[in-house]
């Protein structure tokens, strides 16, 4: 197995296209970096006390309303908490301009690494299709579903790979235009407030993001695998991409909601984003699950069962 | 002699099309099989199931005992095969082509690559990309890959298809050295007819998915001469009274006679004033052969009694 996946490995790097992903993903980073360092070069920030009294008020006028829901009520008064004790013990919240801010915000380019990662997914196995070289592929004392592990796992690494690429230029980045604002990050732990490394809160988010990409990557796998069609592929996956959670959000009102893919996201659970009502962690990593599990399982039954006729 | 590869019963209906319809082939050690069949006759979906890249309806496919339907990876590693075009990545070297598929055999060794290449001629361009090769050579290559895992049984479709002639003439007597030397299994698809003659000990025709014939090459039927004579009507007249059964052939005739018969029927012909021109052996080509046993030949049979 690891040598189908040094084969698959060698294979993706001796492609130009590979190669021109890294660089543009880079070229992605140091350009934001320059874009939002040329937007706040006349931006005064107020002092964070003021912002996070601000920002107290504000939470204590909701809280006052009357017939608010137990949900947002504790999670309100968790605000509330948090806000208090910055105030009280004189802890800063990381401005998106310092360096901690900047690392904890690296997983903002999960959406460019989904995209890649998809291009890669889509075509690794529709392009021994169209290459012709999926007989000299199969016809080896290998069996089927393990050539097609090697090729799954490939694009899992692939999508590793970036993600740490995209992390470590995060940081050097960071490290040489943005300064550490001395502020920290603070949770609410059994009733505590704790502060929270935002080293293991950035890492962690970064691998909640790269669960989120290998979900449409195993899309994106599925399609180019059973249509062996790697423009289809590419193009459906991203056509989903982008407009899956407006179709999730037209559906909001509907049970159907909760059982849509693009409703879900691994990081969404950390950062509490969705938009839809009573959906549970579990609820969503099941569901998250489920369809991973759909996915490889329509890829490994056509590409197992199917003759070669290519 | 214990057969290399069998064909049991294989059977593949596509819909509602029987393509392969009850295929029964045995391959030995050391023989080069010519498998011939005019288009659509099944060649290639039988070489595909042969490869496991398409899985029999119903029947299987042994190869030295081993059963491609319960044994599948044991079974192929003994199996090297090109079939239609070899179709390589041809965004990297040959080379690496070879690493790629040395690493899903077992026991490949880097020694054995560059064994192989140097056995195909391809020392000087190996480490050059495959989308500079020409066709010739990556048929070589081609070859090259197939050859990786000392097979015991070879399947190669179309393999001179874009080889210059002194490379079909190497390529010839390579295989020939493999079969003999190493007792290898060759079974060469090809529509090129003289070249299945040159190259293979035997033929195996199929035509509508069923095997039509099987027979050695150089096997003697019966010993035909040709005459070319004039008159011809009166050469005929005499030879039939003499009772040899005589055929139209070109411009002359063709006759069934023991070749210690021959002095003897050209002195009566003489006598009767009849003028020889040639008197020759006689073979039928393969491609006679082979368009009689398809059904094509009704036109060459049908003068024959």
């Amino acid at each position: 197995m690891l040598n189908l996946i040094r084969n698959e490995w060698m294979k993706l790097w001796h492609k130009k296209a590979t190669w021109v992903m890294v660089a543009l993903l880079i070229a992605m980073i140091i350009g934001l970096v320059a874009i939002t360092k040329w937007i706040d070069r006349n931006t005064e920030t107020p002092a964070w006390e003021q912002t996070v009294s601000e920002e107290l008020t504000i939470v204590k006028q909701q809280l006052a309303t009357p017939g608010i829901d137990e949900e947002t009520k504790k999670s309100l008064e968790e605000q509330q908490m948090l806000l208090q004790y910055r105030l009280d013990e004189g802890i800063a919240p990381l401005a998106s301009n310092s360096l901690e801010g900047f690392i904890m915000d690296s997983y903002g380019m999960s959406s460019i690494i989904t995209l890649l990662t998809v291009i890669v997914a889509a075509g690794i196995v529709a392009s021994e299709f169209s290459q012709g070289t999926i007989k000299m592929l199969l016809a080896r004392p290998v069996q089927r579903w393990k050539i097609l592990t090697s090729k799954f796992l490939t694009v899992v690494a692939f999508a590793l790979f970036l993600t740490v690429v995209a992390y470590v230029v995060s940081l050097v980045m960071g490290l040489i235009f943005y300064e550490a604002s001395g502020g920290g990050l603070l949770e609410v732990v059994n009733g505590q407030v704790t502060e929270v490394s935002y080293w293991l809160k950035s890492i962690w988010l970064n691998v909640l993001a790269l669960g989120d990409v290998i979900i449409i990557a195993s899309f994106a796998f599925a399609i180019g695998t059973v249509f062996r069609s790697s423009s289809l592929a590419i193009g459906i996956a991203i056509f989903l991409m982008f407009t899956g959670s407006q179709f999730a959000f037209f559906l909001k009102n509907y049970e159907i909601v909760k059982y849509i893919l693009f409703s879900h996201t691994f990081t969404q659970m950390e950062t509490g984003g969705s938009f839809i009502e009573g959906m549970s962690t579990p609820f969503s990593v099941a569901v998250l699950v489920a369809y991973f599990i759909f996915f490889l399982a329509i890829s490994y039954w056509t590409f197992t069962k199917r003759d070669v006729t290519a | 002699m214990k057969p290399i590869v069998e064909l049991k019963n294989l059977s593949k209906t596509i819909g509602k099309k029987k393509i392969i319809d009850q295929l029964n082939l045995t391959l030995y050690p050391g023989q080069i099989t010519g498998f011939l069949g005019p288009n659509g006759a099944g060649k290639t979906t039988t070489i595909r199931m042969m490869v496991g890249l398409m899985k029999p309806t119903t029947g299987d496919v042994i190869i030295d005992g081993l059963s491609l339907q319960s044994n599948f990876e044991a079974g192929i590693s003994k199996m090297g095969a090109i079939v239609e075009n070899p179709e390589m990545y041809k965004f990297m070297s040959g080379y690496k082509n070879l690493v790629h598929f040395a690493r899903m055999h077992k026991n490949v060794t880097k020694e054995r690559i560059d064994e192989v290449i140097r056995q195909v001629g391809m020392e000087k361009r190996i480490h050059e990309k495959v989308s500079t090769y020409s066709l010739g050579m990556r048929q070589r290559l081609g070859l090259a890959q197939a050859l990786l895992n000392k097979p015991k049984f070879l399947i190669l479709d179309e393999p001179t298809n874009g080889l210059d002639p002194a490379g079909i003439r190497e390529f010839r007597t390579y295989l020939r050295k493999i079969a003999e030397e190493d007792g290898v299994s060759v079974l060469v698809s090809s529509h090129l007819l003289s070249e299945i003659e040159l190259m293979c000990d035997r033929i195996a025709v199929i035509q509508n998915g069923k095997l039509v014939a099987i027979r050695e090459v150089n096997e003697t039927e019966e010993s035909q001469y040709y005459i070319e004579a004039q008159p011809v009507d009166k050469a005929r007249h005499i030879l039939i009274e003499k009772g040899i059964s005589v055929e139209d052939y070109q411009n002359g005739l063709l006759i069934s006679v023991e070749q210690a018969d021959i002095p003897t029927v050209v002195e009566q012909l003489v006598q009767q004033n009849i003028l020889i021109y040639t008197v020759s052996h006689h073979r039928k080509t393969l491609e006679e052969q082979f368009l009689e046993m398809t059904g094509g030949g009704q036109i060459v049979e049908s003068n024959s009694k």
